[in-house]
């Protein structure tokens, strides 16, 4: 199921809607400056969780690096747009 | 008592607490290099040597709560103790002072317990946590396969969900690990209160500053519950495991609130009290 994300706000409202609905968070925590582990609360396990509904999601292949130094929604949204805006692979 | 025969009392308590660990530590190096190697050998089988070792560990610990017992260091009761030995369970604790690990393994013939993985460098210890066949505490998922792998074995796990010893007064910040462990496993959880009344020996509190009086440690042992029970439908193990960790929090805040307000119930009639959500 994969979906073409364009802008960040778009993203963000795609991430809200993943985040809330897998970690029991509400949408409005969700903001890009939040931290994963620290403000939305989020372990290691959950982080893998979220690593593999997002590559469900873009349908892409991530590499685990690329998401060994996200921190922030922002940084989530920042690989997310670095994955889609390369061609589908 | 009278006020000199109380400072007698105090630093009397001082000394034997030092005496204490001393002993322990000694002790550890030395059963390390006899009875610990001697079980070993008592069978070719890794499986049956290791439950010796695993028996040898808890008539040691059950050793020392009773030196520390007649040294007028402290006293203990525990209440359940029975549901203690039966195995396959993981068994959550909270974990209020440095002994919780002695007296829980005091009273269980047959537990898997995670240990500092530092341990496995050092020349005496390394050997008797192998053969008892405990767990080094390794990294997020890997810690969770392998002990929810000892749970479908049948073995009991103890771990402590708060992840280190808790400051009195303080909120402890659970880790979903241990829920986590169960809902992999599909096991049950026993959840074990652990008072110590006057707190002592938790976080940041040095051996030697012994409390007013002998203190008290006090265990109760609740009911079994099924990690299945706390799963919805088909989402994800995420939501599940938060759910499970609130309720340990909610088992070990029951046995602290009891602690702030004695008498007004007793703990047995309390933990049952508070009920899983089920389907």
């Amino acid at each position: 199921m994969s979906v073409t994300i364009k802008s960040r706000e778009e993203i963000l409202e795609h991430l809200r809607g993943v985040l809330s609905d897998l970690y029991e968070l509400r949408p409005e925590q969700i903001v890009p400056e939040a931290n994963l582990y620290t403000d939305l609360d989020l372990d290691s396990i959950d982080a893998v969780d979220l690593f593999l509904t997002l590559k469900e999601i873009t349908g892409r292949k991530i590499q685990p690096q690329t998401f060994k130094d996200v921190r922030t929604v922002n940084d989530v949204i920042d690989a997310i747009q670095a994955l889609t805006s390369k061609p589908a692979g | 008592m009278s006020g000199a025969g109380r400072k007698l009392n105090h630093v009397w308590r001082i000394f034997a607490t030092g005496v204490v660990f001393v002993l322990l530590g000694v002790g550890a190096l030395v059963l390390s290099i006899t009875m610990f190697p001697v079980l070993r050998l008592t069978s070719w089988n890794a499986d049956t040597a290791r439950r010796r070792i695993q028996r040898g560990m808890q008539l040691t610990f059950r050793a020392y709560m009773e030196i520390m017992r007649a040294l007028g260091i402290l006293t203990f009761h525990v209440e359940g103790a029975e549901r203690l030995r039966e195995s396959g369970r993981l068994i959550v604790a909270n974990h209020p002072t440095l002994l919780d690990v002695v007296l829980l393994v005091s009273q269980m013939p047959e537990v898997d317990c995670i240990v500092k993985r530092g341990l496995w460098r050092n020349p005496f210890l390394r050997w008797p946590v192998s053969w008892a066949g405990y767990l080094p505490n390794s990294e997020g998922e890997a810690l969770i396969e392998e002990c929810s792998a000892t749970l479908r074995r049948g073995h009991s796990l103890l771990v402590f969900p708060e992840g280190t010893r808790t400051v009195p007064g303080e909120s402890p910040r659970m880790q979903r690990g241990a829920a986590h462990i169960a809902l992999a496993a599909d096991s049950e959880i026993l959840p074990v209160t652990i008072d110590c009344d006057p707190p002592t020996l938790f976080k940041g509190n040095p051996w030697y500053r012994v409390p007013a009086r002998r203190f008290h440690l006090n265990v109760v042992v609740g009911a079994p519950v099924a990690a299945r029970d706390f799963v919805r439908g088909d989402e994800v193990p995420a939501r599940a495991a938060r759910r499970l960790t609130r309720w340990m929090l909610e088992q070990f805040d029951a046995g602290r609130m009891l602690r702030s307000n004695p008498g007004e119930a007793s703990a047995s009639a309390w933990l049952p009290a508070v009920q899983p959500f089920t389907r």
